[in-house]
Order: structure tokens, then sequence, then C-alpha cells
């Protein structure tokens, strides 16, 4: 392939891109320079090969596990540390099924944790629940933070994104499926590209994994269209999430300016665009003619009958009119659903719109074009633009993204899963390994991982089960001794266990499997929960919220429920659900008096506590001591305190069941993961 | 701590969290005497204040932003044009140049205003026959009418009147607030919209959305009729006898397993006493009805026009008289119920300011009367204002190049404008002001910088304003 890319000559010898080429083709001028202090940023490095610490010492022997404890326990004693005793059976399976599922462990499946004899049982129960259909949805969640996946536009219309759940379910299944971390990225990257032009199953799954750059909001105005203006407010949606995401670089900082902190260039950010700038948003029919033509019949004979009630609506406020409005929502409750689609972009190069550096971001104020390149400091001073004519541009953004010896994608992304069991990154900030964000707290080690990761092709499971086998993992949360209030009372350097709150999911997953009532269905379209008029009254066009005709699946898991920009649902969004509408890196986890208020009065804890109180009524009958154990087993996965006990069984002689139920949901042995 | 990492959440943050929301320490008396005293007091002990001090003093401590949306028109309301009125029906004059439109194309023609305009007060300021109420106010208001801002359409002009950008995703100035000044509320959310009952505005959501903020600082937007907030009343057959005992029990639970100086569950054990104590105290604030006749008068309350927003206007009264941070209370809804007059510029804004006019002049009267108007700054505004040219023959399309917001209030003189517009309404020229000066200037008078404000996030230091903005030194 002339023009894109060969072989990569090396200017800086700090650069270790060797397999990748910007190599070709004249050299852009003016020259880009990056000073060496500029290149020498710590993310920007090859990865080194650490070597494992050992120790003499037969304690300290005894505690490492495997490498990930003897890099942590090298720091810890260096900070004058120690770790925490390894915490008990119970504690680590609500752990690990919290962590790798999302969901709680049910009573017998501790009870059989904590009874198995076998020495391998903790690395058993890792395994199974890697290979549990649930791991996949729970991954999945977070990935969903990272790329800002939503299923409407936001902005004023937020028109549904109906078929969006083909993404949420590629997305899942390829978590579920141990998909390799490389060829994860190059599907949403590129998918469509290497799709072919032939309609199969494998191809489709392609399509519709670059549906990934459709995720962004999306802007549309009546009226008047700034083509120009649009155009480039999609790019923005585009570009910006290759750096959050895969990158851990903010070169969206870059778009009206040269990055203020990081050697990124305002014209490096342009590049990234013109990757996409043969890339139109296109939506995949999966219907056939007739159907099609049974569509427009129905939808065109409602749509006449809502257009003559519109032309007779008086123009004052009173009643008359009000009577009408109604008629048009009821009228507008009938149309058919849209037909199914498969939401993807393609390249067309009739369409291509050169891209241009804009003066401060002004799509009005154009500067020099530019043509696709990845950020000029990781490639030699002078690296040349890939060609416009070049027919998979993402396919060459992917593949270098991929590359083995990149050395900022899978410091990134196992950073991310390392967070996703220690609540912190090795690098507290995800998304931005730039100079602003945070410096590793255990450089080493997210080296020693990285390696790891790319040698074992890029497989996602391998890290979960690496971490979850050390010892690291299996301290227990402790209070802080005076050391280590003193030398390190935020856990940086792992002397405990972090205990973490549930994230929103989990916190609604939970209530309804502890009640016995979760629907763990998989898949499918998303499902539109009942929500009280008021807060439809917040939506745009209250008749999109088309509820579910089935109750069966409102209680389906959280990551099923429709994902609306403009309308949260409140339960979800008072424990910190990201809004989708930037990338997040890493959620909040606040304490405040509204999730008290729906914790004690709203409607899912209502429901769910009367449920969990039929539920300890049928499996623990009459025995109010019974009803109490089995409701601590539930939920929180051990038996109850004496004192627990004692306080439960007093409350319960004078007060409703339900009373204990909703207790139960509030207390925080069930809020928080130890 | 590194305010750039954030990387784990310390006993402050915990802390912090936990009273922020809802106002400062609340020990409900009664697990006083339940024995529970001294865990209370643990924690009472560790909780900072909850309203944080300003970089320097403040001369507002609360805000009501009078939210108009649609854009309504400066020409019709406080900017007067003659010049506009003399070239009714003719092409507009190259001169004054060409602002890009949403809906209006080929060649625009003016419209003159049918409103009459008249010099009021002592401050001889003027204001058209639209607003007679207002018009008794004007030397507690100080009017630019120089604003400008950078969108034409409503969703991304909303977002920026509240957010400072033009995309979603940004936390508003509600959540800034919160975020730079706590909460002075012992059991009333500090950060309050009561949107207009007919719908939300186009923007959505998003607009009072703490964002990236933690989701301590969201806005509680209030839902229509008697109970505004979300789950402050107990699911029915539930007594409040029963859930204190309920409570109680929660309590004994964590005790049974907390080990002493755990800060943060004792943090989460204190918001359902602060819950708890909201559903028992805010409902009072929110019942309206035992304000006397007079003051219901004053708001236009019992007039079908004007009750449903002089209801929510003495509602904001209520909330800030008990130490409420923020309310943004709207006036308009989707489609034909907002300021957005593109088919009829007399008929749209008969109707809006008729609803709105009495209860916000009365509000004002009502802040001041009370010596609520010193500490409290009302801003008034759309997202736009309103095109000097015709859109259809009586309609006006949006205008986001010169318009009028006014503040009352709050440290800000009465009775001034500053800035103008050119000769037709069309551009800002004298004193020009983004909308980021009047964000700068909110936040100045709650005793905020700017650029202190920031938050760091994705790389960037965010701050409302993005760009540096102004103190509009000229009203103050």
């Amino acid at each position: 392939m002339p023009g894109t890319f060969g072989k990569l000559r090396l200017a800086a010898a700090t650069l270790a891109l060797t397999a990748l080429a910007f190599a070709a083709g004249p050299v852009v001028g003016p020259k880009e320079t990056y000073t060496a202090a500029e290149r020498r940023h710590w993310a920007f490095q090859p990865r080194s090969k650490p070597v494992v610490p050992t120790f003499q010492s037969e304690s300290a022997r005894a505690w490492v596990a495997n490498p990930i404890d003897a890099f942590v326990l090298s720091r810890l004693q260096k900070e004058g540390l120690k770790p925490a005793p390894k915490a008990s059976r119970r504690t680590l399976i609500r752990r690990v099924y919290f962590d790798l599922t999302g969901l709680p462990p049910t009573p017998a499946e501790v009870e059989q944790f904590v009874a198995d004899p076998d020495p391998h049982a903790w690395e058993k129960l890792v395994d199974r629940l890697l290979a549990s259909p649930e791991y996949g949805e729970r991954a999945a969640s977070h990935w969903f933070d990272t790329v800002r996946y939503a299923e409407s536009d936001g902005f004023e219309y937020d028109t549904h994104r109906s078929d969006m759940w083909r993404y949420r379910d590629y997305v899942i299944r390829s978590f579920q499926t141990d998909k390799p971390y490389d060829v994860f990225v190059r599907e949403q990257l590129a998918g469509d590209e290497l799709a072919g032009k032939v309609a199969t199953p494998q191809a489709d799954e392609l399509m519709i994994a670059s549906g990934f750059h459709r995720l962004g909001p999306l802007r549309k105005n009546a009226g008047n269209q700034d083509i120009a203006y649009n155009r480039n407010e999609v790019l923005i949606e585009m570009t910006n999430v290759i750096g959050s995401a895969f990158l851990g670089m903010t070169i969206g900082c870059a778009r009206c300016h040269d990055h203020k902190f990081d050697p990124i260039r305002q014209k490096d950010y342009y590049r990234m665009q013109a990757f996409f700038a043969p890339t139109q948003q296109v939506d995949v029919p999966l219907y056939t003619d007739k159907e099609e033509a049974e569509w427009k019949k129905k939808n065109g004979a409602i749509e006449a009958e809502m257009a003559r009630l519109r032309k007779s609506l008086p123009h004052d406020d009173g009643p008359a009119r009000q009577a009408i409005e109604l008629q048009l929502i009821e009228k507008e409750k009938e149309l058919p659903q849209p037909l199914p689609l498969l939401s993807t972009v393609a390249n067309d190069p009739k369409q291509f719109m050169a891209v241009h550096v804009l003066t401060r971001g002004n799509s009005a104020a154009p500067l020099d074009k530019v043509a696709a390149r990845v950020p000029g400091v990781l490639l030699p001073d002078g690296a040349p633009e890939l060609d416009d004519d070049d027919p998979q541009p993402r396919t060459t953004l992917a593949n270098w993204i991929t590359d083995p010896s990149n050395p900022l994608p899978s410091r990134v992304m196992v950073n991310r899963i390392w967070q996703s069991h220690f609540g912190t990154g090795i690098v507290a900030t995800p998304n931005d390994f730039g100079r602003m964000g945070a410096r590793p707290s255990h450089p080493e080690l997210l080296d020693w991982l990285a390696n790891k990761f790319v040698d074992g092709r890029f497989r996602i499971k391998a890290m979960h089960r690496m971490i979850l086998l050390s010892n690291t993992y299996q301290q227990s949360y402790i209070p802080a001794s005076t050391v280590a209030a003193e030398t390190d009372p935020e856990n940086k350097y792992l002397w405990r266990f972090p205990r973490r709150r549930l994230e929103a999911e989990e916190i609604r997953d939970s209530i309804l499997a502890v009640a016995g009532r979760l629907n763990l269905q998989k898949g499918g379209p998303s499902v539109i929960v009942p929500v009280e008029p008021e807060l439809l009254r917040l939506a745009y066009k209250p008749s999109q919220w088309a509820v579910n005709p089935d109750e069966g699946q409102f209680a389906r898991r959280s990551i099923y429920l429709y994902e609306k920009r403009n309308l949260r649902l409140p339960f979800l969004e008072v424990f910190d659900l990201p809004d989708r509408l930037l990338s997040c890196a890493r959620r909040e986890s606040s304490t405040h008096a509204p999730q008290a208020l729906e914790l004690m009065n709203g409607t899912l804890t209502r429901g769910m506590s009367l449920e969990f109180a039929r539920r300890l009524d049928k499996e623990a009958g009459g025995s109010i001591e019974k009803q109490v154990d089995l409701a601590y087993r539930l939920a929180t996965a051990r038996p109850p305190l004496a004192a627990e006990k004692s306080a439960a069984v007093a409350f319960l002689k004078e007060n409703p069941l339900s009373e204990f139920t909703l207790a139960m949901f509030l207390v925080n042995d069930f809020l928080y993961v130890n | 701590m590194d305010l750039h990492s954030k990387p784990t959440r310390n006993r402050r943050e915990f802390i912090t969290d936990a009273f922020n929301g809802f106002g400062s320490v609340a020990l409900a008396a009664m697990f006083a005497k339940e024995g529970l005293a001294e865990e209370r007091a643990r924690a009472a002990a560790a909780n900072p204040l909850a309203a944080r001090k300003p970089h320097f003093p403040a001369k507002a401590k609360s805000v009501i932003v009078l939210f108009m949306a649609g854009g309504p028109s400066h020409l019709e309301t406080f900017d007067p044009k003659p010049l506009l009125n003399k070239l009714d029906g003719q092409p507009m004059p190259e001169s004054f140049g060409r602002v890009p439109r949403q809906f209006i194309k080929g060649e625009p023609r003016l419209m003159g205003t049918k409103r009459t305009f008249k010099q009021h007060g002592k401050s001889g300021l003027w204001v058209s026959d639209l607003l007679p109420h207002t018009a008794t106010c004007v030397d507690d208001l100080a009017v630019i009418r120089s604003t400008k801002s950078d969108a034409v359409v409503h969703s991304a002009a909303q977002y920026q009147f509240f957010t400072g950008r033009i995309i979603p995703g940004f936390p508003s100035m509600g959540a800034w607030a919160m975020y730079g000044l706590g909460s002075e509320s012992e059991s009333l959310p500090g950060y309050v919209v009561i949107p207009d009952p007919f719908g939300t505005i186009e923007a959505g959501q998003p607009v009072y959305s703490n964002a990236f903020l933690p989701s301590v600082y969201q806005a509680n937007i209030f839902r229509a009729g008697r109970k505004p907030v979300l789950n402050l009343d107990l699911p029915q057959g539930v007594s409040e006898a029963q859930r204190a005992r309920t409570l109680k029990l929660v309590h004994e639970l964590d005790a049974a397993g907390v080990k002493a100086g755990d800060e943060e569950f004792s943090a989460r054990l204190n918001t359902y006493d602060l819950a708890f104590k909201m559903q028992t105290e805010a409902p009072a604030v929110f019942d309206i009805s035992g304000e006397p006749k007079h003051v219901q008068d004053l708001y236009g309350m019992g007039d079908p026009v004007t009750d449903d927003f002089g209801r929510r206007c003495l509602l904001a009264r209520r909330l800030v008289e008990k130490g409420v941070r923020f309310v943004v209370l709207v006036s308009g809804g989707p489609a034909v119920s907002q300021w957005d007059a593109h088919d009829d510029i007399e008929e749209n804004h008969l109707r809006m300011a008729a609803k709105t006019d009495k209860p916000i002049a009365g509000l004002v009267k009502d802040l001041k009367q009370r010596g609520l108007l010193d500490s409290t700054l009302v801003v008034w505004g759309g997202e736009f204002g309103r095109t000097p040219e015709a859109q259809g023959g009586k309609g006006r399309d949006h205008n986001n190049t010169g318009y009028t917001v006014w503040m009352a209030g709050g440290g800000v003189k009465g009775g001034v404008t500053a800035g103008a517009t050119d000769e037709i309404g069309l551009n800002a020229v004298e004193e020009p002001h983004h909308l980021r000066d009047i964000h700068t200037t909110v936040l100045h008078q709650l005793g905020l910088e700017q650029n202190a404000l920031s938050y760091l996030h994705q790389g960037r230091k965010e701050r409302l304003t993005e760009v540096q903005g102004d103190v509009i030194q000229s009203i103050l």
C-alpha cells in the first residue's frame, strides 16, 4: 500500500515505534519539531522491561503470589508499610462477584466456596466468574463510560437511537468471549473498512462495531444549515474520544490552540480529524422492501391524521387547545416503531471534505489544509501525512494504535483493568497520561503489566485473572495504622484493600437480586421503564418514552435500560452514573441526602422491600431469627453479628418485615464492598 | 489534596460530600435521647462547615436566575430603536452587516416594533409597555443591552447561557456556585431548578447538570405541584413514627459493625438523618398557602394568567430566604409556550409577558422590602434576543449578536444601563459583553474568582467561563 505506511525511520532514540510508519511521501512543512524535554514525558517512552523484585525474608516470599505482589510489596517496604492480612473467604467472594459480575453471590454460592477444601478454590471461583455471562455485562458498563455510550442524540431533539443496542451487545459479547483488545479496538475504529462489500453475519458484526463512531451527542437544527459548522461538530465528537479512550491523551484540548501542557499541536488535532475526512454516518437497513412499504403505509396514515389535528389547534392556551394536544400525544403513541437499522459509518470519497486547521476552532476561519497523521510527538520530526485518497484511513489509525510497540494504548488499557479492581488506577487519571494527569504510583508494575498484556496477545481476562490471584487483591480492608495514616492516607501504595461503594447499576441490580426479582435476560432492544409523569415533562418529546408493555422487563439489569441523554433515571443519576455526554474516566462516588431520599422513599426500594419481605417469609418461614439470618446472607453474604441479630429481632417484634428489609438496603454493609 | 488528580476520596471529601447537598450539620435530636448521641457528635465534630468561604468578600449570598426560554426580544422590551421603526418594511441596510440566521433566508426586511417605550423611575430607564410592572422596578435594575453569545440555535445557546459551552456535558452555573460555596440551608437542596410545568426547555436536563462535578452538586429539579422534591414523601401506609424507628434500626445495625472513627460510614448514616429532617421540615417551606393575601397578590397569585409563575417566584423567594444558594426559574417550555416568536412577535410576547411581568416585579419588590435584595442577585434573560429583521411578516428570528440581560440586587447598581446595540438592535457595538462576562459577574458577586473556581477534568482546568471573562464594572 504505497502512500500509507512502510517502515518508520527513527528520529529520536527515545521512540520505539519501529513497526510503523508515516515515512513515505513529502515531508510536512513548516517542519514541526519537538524538544527533547517534550519527548521525554514518561508516557511517551517505550515500555521498560522491569525486573521483578525479589525478597530475602521468608515472610515476604510467602506473601508474593505473583509479580504483581512483588512490585507492590517492594514499594510498600520502601514506604515502611505492610500489606494487610488476607481477607476472609466470605469477604472475598462478595468482592469478586461484584468486581466481575456486578452482582452479589447467592448464600449457597457463598457457603459452597467457604467450605470448599480445594486449595485452588479461589482460582476456580475466579475462572468460573470470568466465564459467566454476567462478566461481559459488567466489563461493558465501564467501557460505556469511556466511550460515552447512550441511545439518544442529546441536544434539543434528543432523538432516540433505537438501534444502538446492537453496539451495546457487541461490546458485551466482545468482553464475554475475551476478544483480544487489539482486535476489539480495530473493529470499533475500522470495522466498516474491514467488513468488505458482501453482507455476512461477520461483516454485520464489524459494521456494528464501527457504530463506535456514532456514539457521541449529535446536534440537529431546523432552518438554515451551516454545513461546515455541523460537519466540524461531528468530527470533534469522533476525534476527541480517540485520545481519551485509547491513547490517554487529551488531544481535544488542542482544538483551538496548541495544547497548554502537553506536546500536542493544534495541527496534530486536525490531522487526527483528517482520519475521518471521508467518514460518513450511515444507517444500513435491516428490513425488506415489503416491510418498508407496510411501515410507510401505516406511518403515513397516522401522520396524516396528526397533521389534520395540528391544523385545528387554536392559538390560545385554553382547554380546547389542551384537548387537541392530548389527542396528538395519543396518536403519536400509535406510530409504528422505527424499522430496524444498523447504525455505523462508511467512507465515501465522493463526500470527502478536506480538513483544515481552524482559527480558534472556528469552522468559518479555516487555515492550512492538513491530512491524516497521528500526534507528532510520537513520530520522528517532520513525519509525513497520509494520502487523502487512502482507501482505509481508519485501518491505518487502528493499526498504529494497536501496534505492540506503541507505548500508550496497552498502558492505558491495563490501567483501566486495574482501576476496575482497585477503584483507582496505577495512573489515577485513566484518560489523561499527560503532564496534567497523575504520575503512576507503580511505574514498573504498569510497564510489567502492559508488557504482559501485549505478549499475551491482548487478552483482557488473563489480566483480570492475574490481578485477582495476587495477594495484593486479596488483602482485607482494615482501619489505617498510625504509620499508614501518616505516610499514605489515600492508600496509593495499597497497604489495604480499598473499600468502595457499589456503583449505581450495582446498587439497583443488587436490590432486585436480593429481593429475588432480577431478570437476567440477555441482550436485545433496550427496555424503557416507567418514570414519574413529572420527570417525563423534562423530555423534549415525551411520546418517545414508549414504556415497554412487558412489566417483567422492568427488572432487567441496568445495562439493558434505555440510556437517554436528556432523561436520566433518578435512581442511577443520584448514585453518580456518568451523563455519557463526555468520556468519563473514573466515576465519582459521592454521599449525599438525595441518595438517602431515593433509598428511603423511592419506588424501587419501596417495591423491592415488599418483595424482599415476601421472599423471607417464603424461604425462612415464620421464624424471625431465620428471616434475619437469611436477609443478612442475601444482602451482605454473611450471617448477622450477634448485635445485629438482636437489634433486628427486637425491631421485628414490633415493626413490619418490609421496614426491616428496607433497612437492609440502607446499611453500609449492603452498599459497600469490603 | 492535589487538586488535579482526585485519585482517591479522602476523609474531608466524604464528610464534605455528605453535608453539602443539603446543608450543614443536622443532628436529629431524636437520636440524642436514644443513646446514639455520641456517634452523632463525633460525626459533627468531623464535619467541616458546609458553607465554604468565598475567594473574597461576597456581595450576594444567593442567585435567582429568571430564564426566559426561547429568547425574549430586546427590541420589544428594554432596547428602543427609533430608526428600526422608521425603516420598517425596508431591506436591511448593508452597512449593519449580515449575521447568520436560523430561519430567515434571502434578502431580509426590517420590522419596527408595535410597542411603545417610555422612561421610568428616577433613573429614567427605558422600558416598553410590554412590561408595565417591571417598569416600576427600574431603579433596582442594571440593564445590559449589549449581551452577545456564540450560538444561533436554541439548544446550543441554552447550554452556553447556563454552562458557558455550546455543547452539553459541562457544569451549570448553579453547580459551580455549589462547588465554590456549598450550601447554607439546613434542610433544603442548595441548588434548585423550578421548570415551567408546561414542559422542558429545548436543551433539556443537561443545562442544569453538575456534569463532571460530583453529584453532590447536582440540581434538584422541582416537580410541578404541591410536592416539588422527588421522594420527599413517605411511601403510602408508612408513618413518620414508623420511619423514625426504621432509621434507628439502620443506625443500630451499622453501629454493630462499624469500627470507631469510620467517617465514610458515619457520613452516609448522617445523610439518612438529613433526609429525614428534610422530609419533616421542607414541606413547610414549599407550602405558600400561608403567605398573606397582599403578598400573594403582589406576585399575581389567584389570577389565572400569572398564578403559575407567581407561585414559582414566591417559592423562589422562600427558598433564598431559607439559605438556598441558587435558584433557576424558567418561563417557557417547548414549542409555542416559550418566548420563541418566529410567527408573530406581538401575539407571542404579549402572552409570555403577561404571565411573567407582574410576578417578576413582585419578586423584586418583595425581596427588597424584606431586605433580601441586597444579598440576592436576580438575573433576567434568555438564550438570545430577536432579530430586527422580520421573519414571515410578523415574527422575529434569533439574534445572538446583541440582546438584553438585566440584573438586580446582590450588589449590582440599580437604574443603570450598560452597553448598547447599533441603531437597529442587530449587533452589540458599545461595551459588548459576551455571556462569559455575565457569568464572571455572577461569580464575582458571589465572591468567586473565575480562575480560582476550576475543576481538573481530562487534562484541563475547566471553569465556567472557559475563556477569560470580564466583570461588568459599569453596573457595580
